[in-house]
């Protein structure tokens, strides 16, 4: 509960410097429709802290991580998003050492295909990467226009993929939902919505190398391609409530239509849970 | 001439499996049906395991238009016309297959009326063997032709996706293409991503289709008898979907969503250009170009309604084609371009419904909870269309002659997303 408070306020501290006048004028506008609203009551608890886990990338061998104690490799998983694994018994000691060491191999080795895939990139696609992913000041030109320091951002994009990654597993534990509800043939956000979203408009602000991908669905009834479009026009209704935290270019929408239900069947319950948009982060 | 021509086309295309996919159902009994005898065919040579009879009866008793039996003994040229008088059968139906060489036949068909005991058709067709089911088809268009002086729509072909579920939990999903009789079922894209909305090019070439394989929906265009890679069309920063190809072939209508509005689209594919059909904020899809390519009918829920509008093409005026009910969609002209078959809500099902567009009467034809996506047969007598048969999704097709239904069903998994090649060159 206390690290919960903890990261909250910390996104919220992070939130707030990374104010515009737009998401001001988004907060509000979320204040006015829904003034009971977690964050402006957790404003207060503002503090300092930052997220765990946002500078922790190094690959280890499975040598150096055998020889670490438990709380290191605790504190390691910790970082890079695994601490679901992590089982304790009663005193606190780790009951399953070997899986917590494969599985940060396993997340060092997803982390070096993605350096693989960096390595093999043409400079200009590099800086495209850098740039989109918020590293453009780090980017050093040669006289020539060529990238300079091609191993510093191929480091850094590593570093920030695996920060991401890490946060995305981390606001999965704290976040209230990944799924939004629809009337039908609605498009319209109720209040159940409107808190979810804010949560993760939050969760955007602090994390700026995250994006979401805002899935639409509808449920059976109507006609398919309509509903392909329904899909897709309650994706986009999410999606302008996140524009107004500014978060628009780091956001795509689709649409699965009355393709992909949750529950299949022919009634109400089925269809209530179909209608929906699905929060995605990537 | 131009049928050595369709032989050839038939020939080197179709598999060599025969067998149905789906399995048929005819669920109204007939009524007022012209009563017909057609008898098995006479086989000189040795014989082929194509019953051509049996294809070209199941083939008229399906479109509602006829009653067709056949007889226990072979009808040779000694007719016993007072016998079929009796029997009030108005015309029989006889013929041969004759081997010629090991592959090669020789098909004969003879139509009498049985009143006037006058001969009203008869033709020789040589044929490969492979050939026979197309034949079938094709005489089947001959006979409903001579009877009925209408054009069948037998020797045509229907694409439709099928879903299965895979070992592994996933769905397959298969576009596949038959003869119009639901056998000879070719996959022609298999994905274990959605596709939707088949549409074939009025020359029967190609065929449009929506596609999630990149976990969007996009649209393609293929060429089912080449074995050509399906070629995408211009990508959009949303939907794309819902194409329906105008009837001269250059060009596609399809649905475009840009900057989140979706509006439809004309793409060229010559001049790669794409002209914006219409223009407002609410969903405009689901078009369907009149047969003479003036006009589309499309859905749209700019009244806050969904609702069918047809737009003129050469005015640029819009007007509203549906006034009843509250959830009118997915239009499809008819081939006379005086009628619409569409979706039309009544109270929580979605059914087939015909509107005749100048006087506005709407016409609910079935009592299903959940049609979709209806399509005319390319002479008009029947419709097809997606509903639901137990949890599961079906074809069916309905005589407009009469209301017979026949049923078009895998035994597993489902069929949906009809569409009705128009007839062959």
């Amino acid at each position: 509960m206390s690290k919960k408070i903890l990261l909250l306020s910390s996104v919220i501290f992070l939130s707030s410097c990374a104010t515009t006048n737009i998401s001001e004028l988004g907060d509000k506008f979320l204040d006015l429709i829904n003034p009971s609203d977690a964050a402006t009551e957790e404003a207060i608890l503002g503090g300092e802290e930052t997220l765990v886990a946002m500078d922790q990338t190094g690959g280890f061998t499975i040598d150096e991580l055998e020889a670490l104690s438990n709380d290191e490799l605790i504190a390691i998983a910790q970082e890079k998003g695994l601490e679901d694994l992590i089982l304790l018994d009663e005193d606190g000691n780790l009951l399953n050492r070997d899986q917590i060491i494969n599985a940060i191999v396993e997340s060092a080795a997803l982390l070096e295909s993605k350096s693989e895939e960096l390595e093999m990139m043409s400079d200009d696609e590099l800086i495209e990467v850098a740039v989109a992913k918020g590293l453009g000041e780090e980017i050093v030109l040669d006289a020539d226009g060529n990238l300079a320091n091609r191993d510093e951002i191929i480091e850094a994009l590593v570093e920030s993929a695996a920060a991401t990654e890490a946060a995305i597993s981390e606001f999965g534990n704290i976040a209230d939902s990944f799924t939004l509800y629809f009337a039908y043939d609605d498009t319209e956000i109720d209040e159940v919505a409107t808190r979810i979203i804010i949560q993760h408009a939050n969760f955007m602000q602090s994390n700026p190398s995250v994006n979401l991908r805002l899935e639409g669905h509808a449920d059976e009834r109507g006609t398919r391609e309509y509903n392909l479009a329904l899909g897709e026009n309650r994706a986009l209704s999410v999606k302008e409530v996140l524009g107004l935290y500014n978060l628009d270019d780091r956001i795509i929408v689709v649409s699965y239509g009355e393709e992909q239900p949750i529950l299949t069947g022919s009634n109400e319950e089925a269809w209530e849970k179909n209608r929906r948009v699905e929060l995605v982060y990537y | 001439m131009k049928l050595t021509k369709l032989l050839i086309f038939f020939t080197a295309f179709i598999s060599f499996s025969a067998q149905a996919l789906l399995e048929v159902n005819i669920i109204k009994t007939r009524e007022a049906a012209f009563p017909i005898v057609i008898a098995p065919f006479e086989v000189v040579g040795s014989s082929t395991n194509v019953d051509i009879a049996k294809i070209i009866r199941n083939n008229l008793n399906r479109s509602g238009q006829f009653n067709a039996l056949t007889t226990e003994a072979l009808i040779t040229n000694q007719i016993d016309f007072n016998f079929w008088q009796e029997h009030k059968k108005d015309a029989v139906v006889f013929g041969k297959i004759e081997q010629v060489s090991a592959k090669v036949y020789n098909v004969y068909i003879y139509i009498y009326d049985v009143f006037s005991q006058k001969s009203l058709y008869q033709k020789k067709i040589r044929v490969h063997n492979s050939g026979f089911r197309r034949i079938a088809h094709f005489l089947s268009d001959k006979i409903y032709y001579v009877l009925l002086g209408q054009k069948g729509a037998f020797d045509t072909r229907l694409s439709y996706v099928t879903v299965t579920e895979n070992s592994s939990g996933g769905r397959t999903y298969k576009l596949q293409i038959s003869d119009s009789d639901g056998f000879n079922p070719q996959t022609v894209v298999r994905s274990s991503n959605p596709i939707l909305s088949p549409a074939w090019s009025r020359d029967q070439k190609k065929l449009a289709y929506v596609s999630f394989k990149n976990n969007r929906s996009e649209v393609f265009v293929m060429t089912p008898f080449m074995k050509t890679v399906p070629i995408k069309l211009p990508k959009f920063d949303g939907i794309a979907s819902s194409p329906t190809w105008h009837p001269s072939g250059e060009s596609i209508a399809l649905t475009i969503s840009k900057q989140g509005n979706k509006d439809i689209y004309l793409y060229n594919f010559k001049s790669e250009k794409l002209e914006r059909l219409t223009k407002n904020i609410s969903i405009d899809t689901e078009a369907s170009f009149s047969p003479d390519g003036t006009k589309i009918a499309f859905t749209s829920n700019r009244t806050g309604q969904v609702q069918v509008y047809i737009k003129d093409l050469k005015s640029g005026k819009i007007s509203r084609a549906t006034f009843e009910g509250r959830y009118n969609a997915k239009p499809v002209f008819s081939p006379d371009g005086k009628d619409l078959a569409l979706i039309h809500r009544v109270g929580k099902d979605y059914r087939l419904a015909l509107l005749d567009i100048a006087s506005r009467d709407l016409t609910v034809m079935t009592q299903n909870k959940s049609d979709e996506s209806p399509y005319f047969s390319p002479n008009g007598g029947m419709i097809i269309y997606s509903t639901n048969r137990d949890n599961k999704g079906i074809l069916s097709i309905i005589s407009l002659h009469n209301n017979q239904v026949v049923e078009l069903m895998q035994k597993e998994g489902e069929v949906r997303e009809p569409s009705w090649s128009n007839y062959s060159n």
